[in-house]
């Protein structure tokens, strides 16, 4: 335990302040990834009370559409149209065909259903989630696609315009994705407590989420509701994993199942449920990873991440934001 | 109404029936596999090889070259044999847990056709079910398996594998720590290197045995970890001290490994990187210009190589050949015991048979010839091991993205 200290704070001080910018720096950017998969499954579960096991694996394939996209057009090393379309035809595929695909899940695998055991949706959801596991482990042969978005719209091999410094704290550079990433969550982020707090359809969800009965006896139709939560919820997943390709530079099958289960714990953390919550835990979530990581070691950046899901769960068993419930007895 | 009470009828009596069967299976298993061990068994035109590995799970990417490799040997030992071999599949699902190599091994057993195995895949899975394999008078022939205990006795220890039972088509941990902390130290001269393991036992073992080589030589070797679903290495590349002259990653994961030399380049950071075998994948593992592998001397020329890279569609990769040679040692000592006991033969006569097995180093493809050793050779090679010549070859990563053999 002592030498394990001495290490950490050696690291500290090897590391110094440009260090710690640089942790930073690549905790805010993982985290706003894990903060968009986390809102679907606070969404989901806000409104279904259901945990969505599969919603990891809906971001998956939201990176392997954009990956198609990308080589519809060529490819990063000659893409056949100009870098801005390319990438906006990238995340509109992909967050469409998540979408899509979640709606689907939700109508074919979750809302039969619907007034089972709570313990039957749960069990669905596991299998939808090996079920789109391993049939993109078929369809890829299990290997890892690379976007080679690092020389994208670049020339002769070099780093593309994705990887420019926008701007240089203490010496380390924030790159054009990073900001690219953080700027697309935070927007969508935003976008979405807007949808849910001044529209018809928002308020529609919330109505929903406090009683799906009663919301449907003043008129709403709640399968519509349902649905239209899926929806959003896997366009958010589709977006983080074309983020993700981006950013990271690789897809594979098996890449929604950590991530998804970091999103869930930043969604457990933020109060499940809790959209400012699932968006504040994803980034710590990210940014403890990522001090975790660099402090530490890797070995021991699961058990910390982990270690914290435990700690909340004794200490604030609500999460963050998340709101004591009251039950009639 | 009543249509759906009869499907649930239906179901619910299928479901028993399978329960059912699968519950005396499992109770007969260990039965049936000893009276499997001493049975003798018919050769006739084709005889069964098990091929234990990861079709699926975490490392299915590791496991689909292997089975493809195997199944190529199959299909070139068909076309050239009177006597065909047939394989049958076992999915370990290798990196899950729990794992299902101990199953494998018992329905391998169960099979009273099967002659011999290939595989398992991992050190891990051959530790797990050898005895099972052992209890069943089955050889095992695995094409990865590189921990040096399987073969060779730790002090205090005995090894971790019975005698004759366990063979490997892939030169171990030791030989391969040994040739690449050498090329560091001897070729390279570089005296700061960080080591990053991917924490499955493969890469832990390479990582340890390539550690404590480079401490022998004075080398200051710095440490990190990473798992195999990791993709983002941002923080790990910050945490890699500024003077380090070559960053060894031993990963199973070619992808995963070019993922991280892209993000080591992109962070500015000029350290060269070195992979092990297996990152061996031209054509996935780039650094071009800027990296080193160790990986079997494989003539990449060969014709063998390009056909079956035509077939398969693949990249030059080369993790999956060991398990091609794998499958032509239990298919070539199956044919001998088969030719000697006149058209019958029984596993103990196969596993006889596999240690006396010599293949070219072009029929084998591995760049070296392949005969088992029945004694203890040097530090770390015991019987179960290839002798003669059989160990890695460096390859230097040009500019160009080409794998040129250099040590």
């Amino acid at each position: 335990m002592h030498l394990l200290l001495f290490n950490i704070i050696d690291q500290i001080r090897s590391l110094g302040w440009g260090g710690a910018f640089e942790l930073l720096r690549n905790g805010i950017v993982l985290g706003s990834l894990y903060s968009l998969i986390a809102l679907g499954y606070t969404m989901i579960y806000g409104i279904l009370k259901l945990l969505n096991f599969a919603h990891g694996d809906v971001y998956m394939v939201g990176a392997f559409l954009g990956f198609g996209v990308l080589t519809a057009f060529g490819g990063a090393l000659n893409p056949g149209i100009g870098l801005v379309p390319l990438i906006i035809i990238m995340f509109a595929v992909a967050m469409l065909g998540s979408g899509v695909l979640g709606v689907g899940i939700e109508r074919f695998a979750y809302r039969p259903l619907r007034n089972a055991p709570r313990i039957a949706p749960l069990i669905a959801a596991l299998g939808v989630s090996f079920f789109l596991e391993n049939s993109a482990q078929l369809m890829t042969n299990g290997f890892q696609y690379n976007y080679d978005a690092f020389q994208l719209g670049g020339k002769n091999g070099n780093f593309g315009p994705l990887f420019d410094p926008v701007f240089t704290v203490a010496g380390n550079p924030v790159t054009v994705v990073q900001v690219l990433v953080v700027g697309s969550a935070v927007t969508l982020m935003a976008a979405l407590i807007f949808l849910v707090s001044r529209t018809r359809l928002g308020k529609a969800m919330r109505a929903t989420a406090f009683d799906q009965e009663a919301a449907s006896m003043m008129g709403i139709d709640t399968d519509r509701v349902i649905s239209s939560t899926f929806f959003i919820a896997s366009v958010l997943a589709g977006a983080a994993g074309v983020m993700y390709g981006l950013y990271i530079g690789t897809t594979f099958y098996f890449m929604g199942f950590l991530a998804g289960l970091k999103a869930f714990t930043a969604a457990v953390v933020g109060g499940i449920g809790s959209i400012v919550g699932a968006m504040v835990a994803g980034v710590l979530v990210g940014l403890i990873e990522s001090y975790a990581i660099g402090y530490v070691g890797g070995q021991w950046s699961d058990i910390v991440v982990f270690g914290i899901l435990i700690l909340f769960m004794i200490v604030r068993p609500t999460g963050l934001f998340g709101a004591q419930a009251i039950q009639k007895v | 109404m009543l249509k759906k009470v009869g499907a649930v009828a239906a179901f619910a009596a299928l479901a028993s029936v399978l329960v059912a069967t699968t519950a005396w299976g499992s109770a007969k298993a260990p039965a049936r596999a000893s009276a499997a061990a001493a049975k003798t068994i018919k050769c006739g035109k084709t005889v069964t090889i098990g091929i234990a590995y990861p079709a699926t799970g975490p490392a299915a990417s590791l496991g689909a070259p292997q089975f493809d490799w195997a199944s190529y040997a199959k299909k070139r030992w068909n076309k050239s044999h009177k006597l065909k071999i047939k394989l049958v599949v076992g999915d370990t699902k290798l990196g899950d847990s729990p794992g299902l190599a101990v199953p494998v091994a018992h329905s391998f057993g169960s099979n009273g056709k099967m002659l011999a195995v290939v595989g398992p895949a991992g050190s891990q899975e051959v530790q797990d079910s050898i005895g099972i394999y052992k209890k069943a008078g089955l050889v095992a022939v695995s094409g990865s398996a590189t921990r040096i205990f399987l073969t060779r006795a730790k002090t205090g220890n005995p090894r971790e594998t019975p005698k004759g039972y366990f063979f490997r088509t892939v030169p171990n941990d030791g030989q391969q720590g040994d040739a690449v902390a050498s090329w560091i130290h001897n070729k390279l001269k570089f005296k700061h290197v960080y080591i990053i393991d991917d924490e499955e036992a493969y890469s832990q073992g390479l990582a340890n045995q390539v550690a404590a080589d480079l401490a022998k030589f004075g080398v200051t070797a710095g440490r990190n970890h990473i798992s195999q679903q990791q993709q983002d290495f941002s923080s790990v590349v910050t945490a890699i001290p500024a003077n380090t002259q070559l960053v060894y990653i031993p990963w199973q994961l070619p992808g995963q490994a070019q993922t991280f030399y892209n993000q080591l380049h992109a962070a500015g950071r000029h350290a060269k990187i070195m992979g092990s075998d297996g990152t061996d994948a031209p054509g996935t593992f780039q650094p071009n210009g800027n990296g080193y592998v160790s990986g079997f001397p494989v003539d990449f020329t060969s014709s063998v190589l390009k056909s079956f890279m035509k077939a398969h569609n693949h990249q030059p990769e080369t993790f999956g050949i060991p398990s091609y040679t794998a499958t032509l040692v239990a298919a070539t000592a199956i044919s001998k015991a088969c030719k000697a006991g006149h058209g019958k033969t029984t596993r103990a006569a196969v596993r006889k048979r596999v240690p006396k097995v010599k293949l070219s180093a072009k029929a084998g493809l591995l760049g070296f010839g392949i005969q088992f050793l029945n004694k203890n050779k040097a530090t770390y090679q015991g019987p179960g091991d290839m002798g003669g010549t059989a160990n890695f070859a460096i390859y230097q990563i040009t500019s160009g993205g080409s794998y040129k053999r250099v040590g």
